[in-house]
């Protein structure tokens, strides 16, 4: 029974720790150099947007790490249905709640990006401009996957319908974060006639842009290691994550 | 008076441009902060590059103490799950697993 010796083994052996320092020290280094550089590096000048523009270097991220927390997620759901090993089921759990989290930030960033740019002297939070919309319909969908958990008791039922949302769940991120509102006319780059990444944005800030979607998206894995192993700890004391 | 007169002349020294664009000529805290007994200096030393960019660097100072707050946090969690994990792997038996 290769599966429940695996869990019974759980508590320290799932994780390799060695790895994980090593991963998480390098992660700690490169996000604090992300900062330094988003504040550092010279930008150019643009009417609206001006210092703002840095926003690129930690809003963006939180998006790309929200899609990479929900794809890890949804490969471990994959993985609980076909082996129902509970790891899998907490893995499934932890990656969507770290990539959650990391969602809303994104949201919340967005916002005050939206309202200081586009809504400028309008005093407007939220106009419903569709990038927003159903970037908050996303969040929802995985918000709705832990409150499906919470109504099953049984752990291995409950991996295997959460498991099944999941798969669904995954599914819908392509559209809602990407087709659907570049069809709409949104002021969010990336809209129709409205390019996201184009010969507006300096290549010295894409030399910082791409390593802050690695150091988030580390920042993530480390978060989520964390989560997994003290979940680990309560299978072991309790013979359920949710308890 | 003589002081808020050399504020406004640190202003303009430093990186240029006047940033206040309240229309006001001083601002609110020009009142309050004006008045202080600190003697104006033309910016030297440390000041010289905290005030440059809008003293965005500012910014960046608050958010890195933000920063190594939550990297503290973060290694002394992974301390505390290290510790935990021992004491579980001792106290616990391994049929105590439901799985």
């Amino acid at each position: 029974m290769p599966v429940v010796e695996r869990i019974v083994r759980g508590g320290t052996a799932e994780v390799n720790r060695n790895l994980y320092r090593t991963v998480r020290n390098i992660v700690l280094v490169a996000l604090t150099g992300v900062v330094l550089a988003g504040f550092l590096i010279q930008i150019p000048r643009i009417q609206i947007l001006e210092h703002t523009a840095r926003n690129l270097y930690f809003h963006v991220p939180m998006w790309f790490t929200l899609m990479a927390a929900v794809l890890v997620s949804a490969y471990h759901s994959f993985r609980y249905l076909q082996t129902g090993n509970l790891i899998r089921d907490v893995r499934a759990r932890e990656a969507a709640l770290v990539g959650l989290v990391f969602g809303l930030l994104g949201l919340f960033t967005g916002m005050v990006w939206a309202r200081f740019t586009w809504y400028q002297g309008t005093n407007i939070w939220w106009n419903f401009d569709p990038k927003q919309s159903m970037a908050a319909v996303q969040l929802l969908i995985y918000g709705a996957y832990f409150v499906l958990r919470s109504a099953v008791e049984e752990p291995r039922q409950r991996g295997r319908i959460a498991a099944v949302y999941n798969l669904f769940a995954i599914v819908t991120v392509p559209f809602l974060l990407f087709i659907l509102p570049r069809q709409m006319p949104s002021l969010h780059p990336g809209a129709d006639g409205n390019p996201a990444f184009s010969e507006f944005t300096a290549p010295s800030m894409r030399w910082v842009l791409y390593p802050a979607f690695i150091a988030f998206i580390g920042l993530f894995w480390v978060i989520y290691t964390q989560r997994v192993r003290t979940s680990l700890i309560k299978l072991r004391l309790h013979g359920d994550v949710e308890s | 008076m003589n002081h808020q007169v050399d504020l406004t002349e640190i202003a303009a020294t430093e990186g240029g441009a006047q940033t206040d664009t309240t229309g006001l000529g001083e601002t609110v805290y020009d009142t309050l902060w004006g008045m202080s007994d600190i003697p104006g200096r033309a910016p030297e030393g440390i000041e010289q590059v905290m005030l440059a960019e809008d003293k965005l660097y500012v910014v960046l100072a608050v958010v890195l103490i933000i920063w190594f707050g939550l990297i503290f946090l973060l290694l002394r969690t992974d301390r505390q799950l290290d510790k935990l994990e021992q004491e579980v792997e001792h106290r616990v038996p391994q049929d105590h697993d439901m799985v």
